[in-house]
This record gives C-alpha cells, structure tokens and sequence, in this order.
C-alpha cells in the first residue's frame, strides 16, 4: 500500500530557472493553479480552481509556507476540503532542486500522509483477522 | 457518546491511541473491554475512541452477548488509499504540463 506521494522529474533548465515556476504566481498559474503565493516563511495562500462537476474537492486549497530554501527547497502544507465540506485533508507538498550537469532534477514530496505509516504496514494482516472472526462467532454460537 | 463524532480519516489516524488500537486490531478481533486494558485509560475514553473509528469506517462493532467485539474495516483504509492516489494523479498531470512548458522555452532559444 502506497504511503506517500514521490515524484522526480528532470528539467533542462537550470535550477534558478525551475525556482521561477515554483514561486511566481503568474508562472505558478501557467501549469498549477491560481494562487497568491509569496515565497516567505509563515506567508498564508491558497490555490484556487474551478472543480469538474462530478469533483469531490472544493476549489481550493489553502496553503502556509513552511520553507524556503532559494533554488534548493520549497515546502508549503496543503490542506482542502472534499465532499462538501464533509472530509478535510491535511498535507504537506515538499519540493526538492537538485542541480545537474545538464539541468535540474526536481523532487516533489507530498505526504503528511506519513502519518498513515504505522497504520499501513500492519493493514495486510486483515483476511486473517476477519478470518479469526468468524471462528470465534462460530465457536462462540456452538456453545 | 451523544454527539456525532465525523472526523475524516486523517484526524481519526492522526491520533497516537487510536493508531495503537488499529495496530492491535489488526492481529485480531478485541472486545473493548480487552482493547482498553492495553491502555491507561477510562473504558468510556475508549469506547469514545472506537465510536470515532467505526464512524470513518476503519471498524466494525459485532455484538455477541454482553460484549462488544470490534473488527478492523477496509472502508477507512481504502479512502485513505483513494485521496493517496488522487493527488499522485494530479501530480503527474501538473508536471506534465510544467515540463511542456519549459521545453516549449528550450525550443524558442
């Protein structure tokens, strides 16, 4: 079971380059979203977007700057709603710039769903749980 | 127990007890009573907690005679897995479209 979101992507540009379309709002919007993002610690924004009609999100997520490393690192928690306001999700999106001889490679860490982790990694056990189960209903029903 | 209790699945498993409880649980089938002995806490806090987690469908609650025998349950997990797997989605579509971009500006030099 997957526990967090991990994506590399590699870019002929130079890191400084890739930073630009991390934290220019108007360079942002061009491939992401709408968004009043300024790259200070502790700076409150939000992506906006218009949902697709059969969306469970809301159009918008609302973000705090957490890091800004220029041209190295960039973290923002990321935090909607879905379902009409019946199901929250709180997450971090992390992004890494890794300087290459002939570009950039770039991290993207979404988790914050790390705290799922322990919880995962005991969820095969449940064919056999439910399994037990239903032995003890019967052993307990034969009684 | 008389409020609805409708936290989502991150706020129900950002709790450490409740993490332990499905831990437990998923070695076996507990009563409450059983499950509260592993902690240092009221039988009402945990049945308070097992309300929390059998409303976002991670257990099920079976009565068989004077106890209460909860059972892990895939729902929860499963929307976990789905909110997981929307955003990876969306992810690549994003980069996709950055990466487009940026090699439009390769071509343009």
């Amino acid at each position: 079971m997957q526990k967090e979101i991990t994506q590399t992507w590699f870019f002929r540009q130079s890191p400084p380059e890739v930073w630009e379309y991390l934290t220019k709002p108007e360079l942002i919007e061009q491939w992401l979203m709408k968004s009043d993002f300024k790259p200070i610690v502790g700076h409150k924004f939000r992506f906006t977007f218009t949902p697709k009609a059969d969306s469970k999100y809301d159009g918008e997520v609302r973000c705090e700057v957490l890091e800004v490393t220029p041209y190295t690192k960039l973290s923002y928690s990321w935090n909607g709603t879905a379902d009409k306001g019946d199901r929250t999700f709180n997450s971090t999106v992390v992004w890494t710039l890794i300087p290459k001889e002939s570009g950039t490679e770039l991290r993207l860490q979404h988790n914050g769903f790390a705290v799922l982790e322990d919880v995962l990694n005991h969820s095969s056990g449940w064919n056999s749980c439910v399994k037990r189960f239903e032995e003890l209903i019967n052993a307990i029903t034969v009684k | 127990m008389t409020t609805k209790q409708t936290l989502d699945v991150f706020q129900v498993i950002a709790d450490p007890s409740r993490r332990q409880m499905l831990q437990l649980l998923s070695n076996e089938s507990m009563t409450i009573n059983s499950l509260a002995d592993n902690f240092d806490m009221s039988r009402p806090a945990v049945s308070k907690h097992i309300k929390i987690m059998y409303n976002a469908g991670f257990i099920s609650i079976t009565d068989i005679g004077r106890e209460r025998y909860c059972t892990l349950k895939q729902d929860g997990f499963n929307e976990l897995q789905d909110f997981i797997n929307y955003f990876d989605k969306f992810w690549t579509s994003k980069l996709k479209k950055l990466e487009a971009i940026l090699n439009s500006k390769i071509k343009e030099k």
